[in-house]
């Protein structure tokens, strides 16, 4: 007879499930280093080069804030607050995707319930690893970020102090991810889809009824004193009390002033709630997890019907420049895209978030005087474009190939080179990238009144970073794939797409210093004057940077692509 | 054939569950006593699924009660897993483990000691002969080998009742031979085994009774012959499947 079954009590299986996640971690990074040296050698000291040029860059940033104390003063604290309140929004959010792939959609949770283990443990072990999975890109950029004041400042100490704040907050919007994840999964399975489109399409029709409404004529001539406090004012709100941004970014500015006693103050305050809050959810989320994992089952078990073929007759018409079999697969992307709530809910907060940008820009003319702060407003701007334009294309774009996984013998044996599928990812992600880039860029320059030749060379420019981006990601996607994970954000937080965000980030720093040395030459040009050769040159080469950088991505993806063993 | 020291059986008690409108399982009720192999037959769709992931505790039902071993699944879930094994239509194995780091895994989740996990893994190694693929990591296993191994983990602590979906797919006829062996080894131990399977073939060979679920709702159940005499005709379990669940029209070759 067996030896006796011993009742098994919650908690006690949770160190079991540690060490076999730590075991496979370790079995993979083994068969990395054995299988792909070269690769995964060059995409550490891509990471480490990416990460000392950001390093340089906002060390650069800050000394020219340093020399404005004033605006120092004001900037540097909000600096630092909009950071962290951005990073709570986004991780909530990263948060969210990941644990309702891990816990309700993906075959390990099914085999663990199965298991004589307890959903406290469960839910603990993918709680943990849904932040450490969306954070370590984040805490990794962050980081140049932290360091670069850090550096300035003198304050070598600051340091650690810096990443102990980014450890303490990231639990936060972890765990309010997972609450997400579970809410949807137990009040809103069965019918995801339409649910969540009528949400966000709510928020999106509010937010462009009020982006309309900005267009309307405003007061145009502010003075530069005027606007800034009105700024500020309306921004305010991060500043309120209970925002865990508040406490880390109160903390860092106690650390730079040379006051680490109140700095670990907020630190304390900022440990304790996030230490309290993922206890709270989680505990919460173990005890009703059955229920939302069976409404969560019965969604999947009942199926959807497609609301109707548009997406493929619309895929017909969008795509039709290209060659019918590039077609068929482009189409494929856009229907699969269009049927995974999960996908378009992120596009459309993303989208979201851009009108919600160009809605609160402000509208105001660049006038002949216009200097300092006014003449940084379009070129910020294209910072703003384009560093959510990267971050679509790492969430989105670079997943692409990697999510074609086990169905690879399919494109393996269609009568076309492999590569040209990269061809048809990359016409997919370019003309949706298109449409909405250069649509609000167009809105920008129009709320903005730049005049013509401002507007053709931020569009261009706009148009080449597109390229690059979706060139990179669609390449490095290729080179740097995770055919075994079918979780589009699990993808975009590995390894490979954290180089793509790294790498990303520094092609638009590369080609953004280039357009700000050209705009900063150009400041006394008259509207429809054309901008000195220096300037001109300035305007080339960022393009010619990114459309490069997408070129040899594609290039390299492309032979990597078409010898892979599938 | 009842184990007296193993009094452990399948209950399902007016069991119904539905998603949204569609009824997958409408009142079932269902009794395996122990030392039973129980196959459970259906079309496509049936509700066969849905039934073994009630059982597993996986889904919960909207009404009725399914008990495993004595305990409500809904209530006292622990106990009753302990007791079980679960072996899906398509087997989960952690990719980036060997076979023998998986094993072991399930090994400690069971509570095993270390010589009971040795003595049981090396004999089920060499019953379901997964030596030679062992130390190797089961991302590079086919189909068939991650059912062996997933099969060695369900039978490693000699669970009392083995649910099973599916579980000769894939395999090649040496360790089907096998895998029946195993069936019948735990069944005569008082052992429980609830199968499903498309495979008319060993529900017939294997099955002590069989039942058929169509559209949701238990149609037939019995032994071959019970069925025979409730189909009033001496065919094969494939005549009486296809008479059953309306498949008769079907051309026979």
């Amino acid at each position: 007879m067996p030896e006796a079954i011993t009742a098994i009590a919650p908690g006690n299986r949770l160190g079991l499930l540690f060490r076999v996640r730590g075991r496979s971690v370790w079995n993979r990074a083994l068969v990395a280093v054995r299988e792909a040296p070269v690769r995964l050698t060059t995409a550490f000291l891509l990471i480490g080069v990416v990460w000392l040029g950001l390093y340089g860059l906002f060390r650069f940033v800050f000394l020219q804030l340093e020399q404005t104390p004033l605006e120092a003063a004001v900037a540097i604290p909000m600096v630092f607050n909009f950071f962290f309140l951005a990073m709570l929004a986004l991780l909530s959010f990263s948060n969210a995707i990941i644990s309702y792939g891990s816990l309700f959609g993906r075959s390990e949770s099914s085999y663990l319930l199965t298991l004589p283990v307890a959903p406290l443990d469960v839910v603990t072990l993918k709680y943990l690893e849904s932040v450490v999975i969306s954070s370590w890109s984040v805490v990794l950029l962050g980081m140049p970020l932290m360091f670069a004041m850090a550096e300035l400042r003198d304050e070598a100490t600051s340091r650690l102090l810096f990443l102990a704040f980014f450890l303490a907050f990231i639990p936060i919007p972890g765990a309010i991810g997972l609450f997400l994840s579970w809410g949807i999964a137990r009040f809103f399975p069965r019918k995801a889809a339409r649910s969540i489109t009528i949400v966000a399409g709510i928020a999106l029709a509010v937010l462009v009824v009020g982006g309309l409404r900005t267009l309307a004529p405003q007061d145009t001539d502010q003075a530069a004193e005027v606007w800034l406090q009105s700024f500020l004012s309306s921004m305010s709100f991060v500043e309120a009390a209970l925002l865990p941004n508040n406490w880390v970014a109160a903390g860092i500015d106690h650390a730079l002033q040379g006051d680490p006693l109140t700095s670990l103050g907020y630190l304390g305050v900022t440990l304790a709630n996030a230490l309290f809050v993922g206890w709270l959810v989680v505990r919460l989320v173990a005890r009703h997890f059955d229920a939302a994992y069976d409404r969560a089952s019965a969604s999947r078990a009942t199926g959807t019907r497609p609301a109707s073929n548009a997406s493929g007759g619309i895929a017909g018409r969008v795509f039709f420049y290209l060659p019918k079999p590039l077609r068929l697969v482009a189409a494929k992307d856009l229907r699969t895209f269009f049927r995974d709530p999960a996908q378009w809910a992120q596009l459309t907060i993303l989208f979201g978030l851009l009108v919600l940008y160009l809605t609160n820009m402000p509208t105001m003319k660049l006038g002949l005087q216009a200097t300092g702060w006014f003449l940084m407003i379009p070129f910020l701007n294209l910072c703003a474009v384009s560093l959510i334009l990267a971050t679509f294309t790492c969430r989105f774009v670079f997943p692409l190939v990697s999510l074609e996984g086990q169905k690879l013998w399919l494109i393996g044996v269609l009568p076309m080179r492999r590569s040209r599928l990269l061809w048809s990812k990359m016409a997919f992600s370019m003309t949706v990238t298109l449409v909405v880039a250069v649509g609000a860029m167009v809105l920008a320059t129009t709320m903005l009144r730049m005049d013509i030749t401002w507007t053709l060379i931020h569009v261009s420019v706009t148009v080449a970073i597109c390229f690059g981006l979706c060139g990179l990601s669609v390449g490095l996607g290729a080179m740097l794939p995770m055919f075994d994970e079918s979780n589009p954000a699990r993808i975009a937080n590995g390894l490979g797409g954290t180089t793509n965000l790294l790498i990303s980030v520094a092609v638009v720093a590369v080609s953004l210093a280039g357009i700000l040395i050209a705009t900063y030459r150009s400041r006394h040009l008259v509207p429809g004057m054309i901008p000195d050769v220096v300037s001109l040159a300035c305007y080339v080469g960022s393009m010619t940077v990114s459309v490069l950088a997408g070129i040899i991505a594609l290039y390299l993806g492309g032979r990597r692509f078409d010898q892979a063993e599938v | 054939m009842t184990h007296p020291q193993r009094p452990c059986a399948i209950e399902l008690t007016g069991v119904r569950k539905s998603y949204g409108d569609k009824v997958a399982v409408r009142d079932l009720t269902l009794s395996i006593p122990p030392g039973e192999l129980f196959a459970f037959l259906g079309p496509n769709g049936a509700g066969k699924t849905t039934t073994i992931k009630m059982i597993v505790g996986l889904l919960r039902p909207n009404h009725g009660i399914v008990e495993v071993c004595g305990q409500t699944i809904a209530l006292n879930g622990l106990a009753a897993k302990a007791k079980l094994a679960y072996v899906p239509d398509q087997p989960f194995v952690y990719e980036k483990l060997t076979g023998r780091e998986f094993l072991y895994f399930v090994a400690e989740m069971y509570g095993l000691s270390s010589a009971t996990r040795d003595a049981r893994l090396e004999k089920l190694v060499e019953q379901l002969d997964v030596s030679e693929f062992l130390d190797r990591l089961t991302e590079s296993y086919s189909h068939g080998m991650k059912q062996r191994i997933v099969l060695a983990g369900a039978l490693l602590h000699d669970p009392s009742v083995l649910v099973i979906d599916e579980p000769m797919v894939g395999l090649d006829p040496r360790t089907i031979r096998v895998v029946r062996n195993l069936f019948g080894d735990l069944t005569r131990r008082g052992g429980t085994v609830f199968m499903s399977t498309h495979i008319l073939d060993i529900a017939e060979a294997l099955a002590d009774r069989i039942g058929i679920i169509h559209r949701g709702e238990l149609i037939a159940i019995g032994t071959l012959d019970e069925l025979r005499r409730e189909a009033r005709r001496e065919h094969s379990l494939e005549d009486i499947f296809l008479e059953l669940t309306g498949g008769a029209t079907c051309p026979k070759r």
